[in-house]
């Protein structure tokens, strides 16, 4: 059944241009769940239904390659994903307190979404940028050398 | 072949072999727990490892291959060091609360960590991770404390069940096994066969119905009871009960399969309704005449020689008075061969009549004719796993194979999965098995002749015939073809539906991929054409080649568990057993020698024509072994007002049957488990039955039962038998004594003993002797009748179709939880609890005009009844028809549908009647 997101196109549309643009085949299957991730901003059931549908996969493998990959999603998540990176070198340039700055602001912790739906706060693992670090990503912003304090004027940008 | 050492041990081993398979052949232990030979390989559990010279790291036998001259070491000091470190890592996310392993076999990790020394309580988790009992399911399980993520079941339920219901999700710590996309076994699409048990090492998938039932005190192994398939299932029996059912790498059709009502469907035995004494009504023993209509007066509970003296005194005062042709039997498809015999005999023998039948006449007595007039024998040509490893394409017509013969449909499903054999299934609905189909043929119901010779047609146009098999193997083939050349695509794609390019696309199939072994079930046979359509299915496979061929060959799936042995033993009102016709005098010569009694020339009444000739005062008396007729045969209303007015009828039965209201006297039998003796499969084989459990109360064999009447009618009545005569007598000692008898007087089992069957043998009949090893494939080299005979078959509608007064075409059938009238099923709590009333699928347009917004109750009315059940709103079916199952005495579907016979079988159509459907407004 056809589920609507936010921009009023289903669901189903949006699997469909993604199994057009990449071809119906299970070789494709990661960029086209990646697609549809990223478009809807999670993978719904019903996205994953048709997907399993379209491209003849049953719905568990689908489950198993959504759930291991921290790109994909099969919950909902903000507007905007934080990904904060947990690596050693981060942590040690004062990536805790950064990490408690942005808990504190957003009110929310790992794995959170806030009430009114703005944020997602993830971990990622190192990013390969330690030379900057802390390191968070929004979204697809890098920022490097986040001290506790710049925390809300760059979640503002967002707003 | 490579030669490689292990451990010292110089050993051969075939090419292709790896390591641990080569150590497992040479009786060396390697510990494993993912790993089972049914499945893939998969390396994940590491506990396998093993020491290769010039591989550098501890390598996983069981996913290395062999290599000529490899040398390997299982058990160095650093192997088994790796070994514990594994045990322990496993343990260290194991808890177990003490649920113990129910499923009956060893906690492989436990008895590993033990055989290692690996201390459980120092190393295993201290606190559970996940929710015990995590799964409504009511048959499996769900513990995730004790999973150790070997990945078995997911690997079973995708290679053994073709299911997919189970994955890996998440990763590192969190990983765990998840149903679908994370939601309960049931709506992740599982269909409880219990798989995903049998090959847990750990006990984290259990049989929940066993969990604290503890260890049996013995495991017997037999024949299940449900469809034709005939598995072998283990019953774990303590205390005169069975606490759960197993299945075993022995089993002889089945492997480790079931489905979920072989292995959990067996609680029925045990049911409080089970008749356990003797029942007769009161006006008997009163010596009141009885009162009228469908009052038969109450039941009271009586010793076996009242219950018997009354049966025979009725049975010869009837016999006597109104003639032996006034007594109807009905024998069983669920009970024995040995069974079947003697009712076959009490009949003939004893009553002197051929008036009996049993319900092969409602599924397949259309095959047996069709099959006996084109090839001389009707049943399944070839054997299943032959099919499911040669065959290249396989053609499903009117078989639900993965809900009416589950394990045969997992093995179809994995025929397509592993060997990519294209399968082609025809049928008016979208079921399962379409799912892995290269193409779904959605027919009209009722158009099979004209789809067939449709096909047949642009075989003809393309040159895809076999020739030579034609002209050596055939006759009638002229004028076969110039009736099949009027079928031209388009006036097939008018009649069936089916568009012209799908009909191209399937004869390319068959043209191309060969053998094709076809397949039917009551999609083609019941029909009032059913017989023709029959015989249909065999001119396809004539011309194409298919026949006596390994992977090919006509295959009609026989439904009950023993159906083909039923009509085997004779079963059937027109031959003796062995197909041998009763009106060949030479033949029936044979049969009064052995018997020693005279016995009727003439044809006998079919169960269709015996009910409603009660009404024309025809039939007088009945004795009905374990039969439903008022679930199973056409318009109930009509079976019920006929018997009625039966002045007698004998019902020998497990439980209080819809039947039992019209019976006088009920006897209390005993199920499959109580029980020893054979049935034959669907494909022909004969298969050991064997007693688990004492009978319940005082029930009694079936075969013990018919004796006692039988000797009781003989010495009573005016009938005699010839004592001088071998088989005149009905003393038997067992059921193997009753075999030796049918060996005696049936060719095509003249070389079934038990203790051939107790060895082990696979005896698929005809086994013409002793040392005739029996016939796994029919036909080959030349059919039974010499030459395969071409039937001309012509397109006829079903006798009623929709029209303005009742709009919608009626198709009925069973569901995968339910067996027929339901009356064991119905009395299995986890199958109720999955599937617990009937349901009518109908289909979202038709749901829309209705108005019908989820599950809402309709009424569905046919010139004959009217029934009211919920609705299920699927796309299984096309708009203006729905399905209804027969399985639920509360919408006793059989109610609608039209007591219209084929004209040869005598088998109803049931697959096609008028119906309209309302909105029950609630």
């Amino acid at each position: 059944m056809a589920g609507n997101d936010k921009d009023g196109k289903t669901i189903s549309n949006t699997v469909q241009a993604a199994v057009d643009r990449f071809g119906a085949s299970q070789d494709e299957l990661i960029p086209i769940m990646n697609e549809v991730n990223r478009e809807l901003g999670f993978l719904p059931s019903e996205a994953l239904d048709e997907i399993s549908h379209q491209l003849r996969v049953p719905r568990s493998r689908l489950f198993s390659v959504a759930s291991f990959y921290a790109m994909l999603s099969t919950k909902p998540r903000g507007k905007h994903v934080i990904q904060f990176c947990e690596s050693a070198p981060c942590h040690v340039a004062g990536g805790r307190e950064v990490w408690q700055a942005v808990m504190d602001h957003l009110n929310i912790k790992e794995n959170e979404t806030t009430s009114d739906g703005n944020w997602t706060l993830l971990t990622t693992s190192c990013l390969g940028i330690c030379s900057v670090g802390p390191v968070m990503v929004v979204d697809d912003d890098i920022y490097g050398n986040v001290d506790p304090a710049q925390v809300p004027a760059i979640l503002d940008k967002y707003r | 072949m490579p030669v490689i050492t292990i451990n010292n041990q110089r050993i051969e081993v075939s090419e292709g072999k790896t390591v641990l398979e080569a150590a497992h052949e040479a009786g060396i232990t390697i510990p494993t727990l993912c790993y089972h030979k049914d499945l893939s390989p998969y390396g994940g559990c590491r506990l396998c490892l093993v020491d290769i010279e010039g591989v550098r790291l501890p390598t996983t036998s069981c996913t290395y291959p062999v290599t000529d001259g490899m040398v390997v070491q299982t058990e160095t000091p650093r192997i088994v060091e790796a070994r514990r470190t594994i045990l322990e890592l496993l343990l260290s996310t194991y808890y177990d609360r003490g649920d113990n392993a129910n499923d009956g076999h060893k906690n492989e990790l436990t008895d590993w960590a033990n055989f290692y020394g690996v201390d459980l309580a120092k190393y295993s988790a201290k606190e559970p991770r996940y929710e015990f009992d995590s799964d409504p399911n009511p048959f499996v399980h769900v513990d995730m404390n004790k999973c150790i993520l070997c990945g078995r079941c997911v690997r079973a339920c995708a290679e053994v069940q073709g299911r997919f219901v189970w994955g890996l999700s998440e990763r590192g710590y969190d990983s765990k096994v998840v149903a679908g996309l994370d939601q309960p076994m049931l709506e992740a699409r599982c269909e409880s066969c219990g798989a995903c048990v049998a090959y847990c090492p750990t006990g984290a998938l259990d049989n929940k119905m066993s969990i604290g039932m503890g260890k049996a005190d013995k495991v017997v192994s037999t024949t299940c009871t449900y469809c034709g398939v005939g598995c072998t299932v283990e019953l774990n029996v303590k205390d005169n009960h069975i606490i759960r059912v197993t299945s075993s790498p022995e089993g002889m059709v089945n492997g480790m399969r079931l489905c979920v009502k072989g292995r959990y469907g067996y609680d029925f035995v045990h049911h409080p309704d089970r008749l356990t004494k003797p029942l007769v009504r009161d006006y008997l023993l009163n010596g009141t005449k009885r009162a009228g209509g469908a009052d038969r007066g109450k039941w009271v509970e009586v010793d076996w020689e009242t219950a018997l003296s009354i049966t025979t005194k009725k049975i010869v005062e009837l016999r006597d008075s109104f003639g032996a042709d006034s007594i109807g039997v009905l024998s069983s498809a669920k009970c024995t061969n040995e069974e079947n015999y003697l009712m076959q005999k009490f009949a003939r023998q004893v009553v002197g009549t051929n008036n009996i039948d049993h319900c092969a006449r409602l599924c397949h007595s259309s095959t047996v004719a069709g099959l006996a007039t084109s090839f001389g024998s009707g049943a399944m040509t070839n054997s299943m796993d032959d099919i499911t490893a040669k065959a290249e394409s396989i053609f499903v017509i009117g078989s639900n194979t993965t809900e009416q013969h589950p394990v045969f449909g997992t093995m179809i499903r994995q025929a397509v999965l592993k060997r990519d054999v294209k399968l082609i299934v025809a049928d008016p609905r979208k079921i399962d098995l379409t799912e892995f189909a290269t193409l779904h043929l959605w027919i009209k119901p009722g158009t099979d002749i004209a789809l067939i010779n449709g096909l047949m047609y642009i075989i003809f146009e393309k040159g895809y015939e076999d020739l030579e098999f034609i002209a050596n193997r055939t006759e009638n083939f002229e004028e076969f073809k110039a009736n099949v050349m009027q079928y031209t695509p388009e006036i097939t794609a008018e009649i069936t539906g089916v568009p012209v390019e799908q009909l191209y696309e399937a004869a390319d199939i068959l043209g191309t991929s060969k053998p094709c072994a076809i397949f039917w079930a009551m999609g083609i046979t019941q029909h009032i054409v059913g017989v023709q359509n029959v015989r249909t299915c065999a001119n396809l496979q004539m011309i194409l080649g298919n026949v006596g061929v390994p992977g090919g060959g006509v295959n009609p799936l026989r439904g009950q568990n023993n159906v083909q042995g039923a009509c085997d033993m004779g079963a059937l009102p027109n031959v003796y057993p062995a197909y041998q016709a009763v009106v060949n005098d030479e033949l029936r010569q044979k049969f009064e020698k052995a018997w020693g009694t005279p016995l009727s020339p003439t044809l006998g009444a079919t169960v269709t024509e015996m009910i409603p000739s009660i009404a024309q005062g025809k039939i007088k008396a009945m004795y009905v072994l374990g039969e439903n007729p008022i679930m199973s045969d056409p318009d109930t209303n009509h079976v019920r007002h006929c018997l009625e007015q039966l002045d007698f009828m004998v019902l020998q039965e497990i439980f209080p049957s819809e039947t039992a209201d019209y019976a006088d006297v009920l006897l209390p039998g005993v199920t499959f488990a109580e029980k020893d003796g054979t049935f034959t499969n669907t494909e022909r084989r004969v298969q050991l039955v064997r007693k688990a459990v004492d009978p319940i109360g005082e029930a009694r064999d079936d075969w013990q039962i018919t004796s006692e009447i039988a000797e009781r009618v003989l010495a009573a009545g005016q009938r005699k038998a010839n004592p001088e005569a071998p088989y005149a007598g009905w003393k038997y000692e067992s059921p193997a004594q009753i075999m030796a008898e049918v060996a005696a007087l049936a060719p095509s089992y003249s070389g079934v003993t038990y203790e051939r069957l107790e060895n082990g043998e696979r005896l698929q009949w005809p086994v013409k002797g002793l040392d005739h090893p029996g016939t796994p494939i029919l036909h080959l080299g030349q059919f039974t009748r010499g030459k395969g005979v071409f039937a001309v078959t012509q397109h006829i509608p079903p006798i009623e179709l929709p029209d303005k007064e009742y709009p919608v075409l009626l198709s009925t059938g069973r569901v995968l939880y339910h067996w027929h009238g339901g009356e064991m099923t119905r009395r299995a709590k986890g199958l109720m609890a999955v599937y617990g009333q009937s349901l009518i699928e109908v289909n979202p347009e038709d749901a829309q005009k209705l108005g019908i917004n989820g599950n809402r109750k309709v009424r569905v009315t046919s010139r004959r009844g009217s029934i009211e059940a919920e609705a299920w709103v699927t796309d299984r079916v096309p708009s203006g028809m729905v399905y209804a199952n027969f399985h639920f005495p509360e919408s006793p579907t059989n109610e609608l549908t039209i007591a219209a016979l084929d004209p040869i079988a005598k088998i109803p159509e049931f697959k096609v009647c008028a119906v309209k459907v309302e909105l029950v407004k609630e």
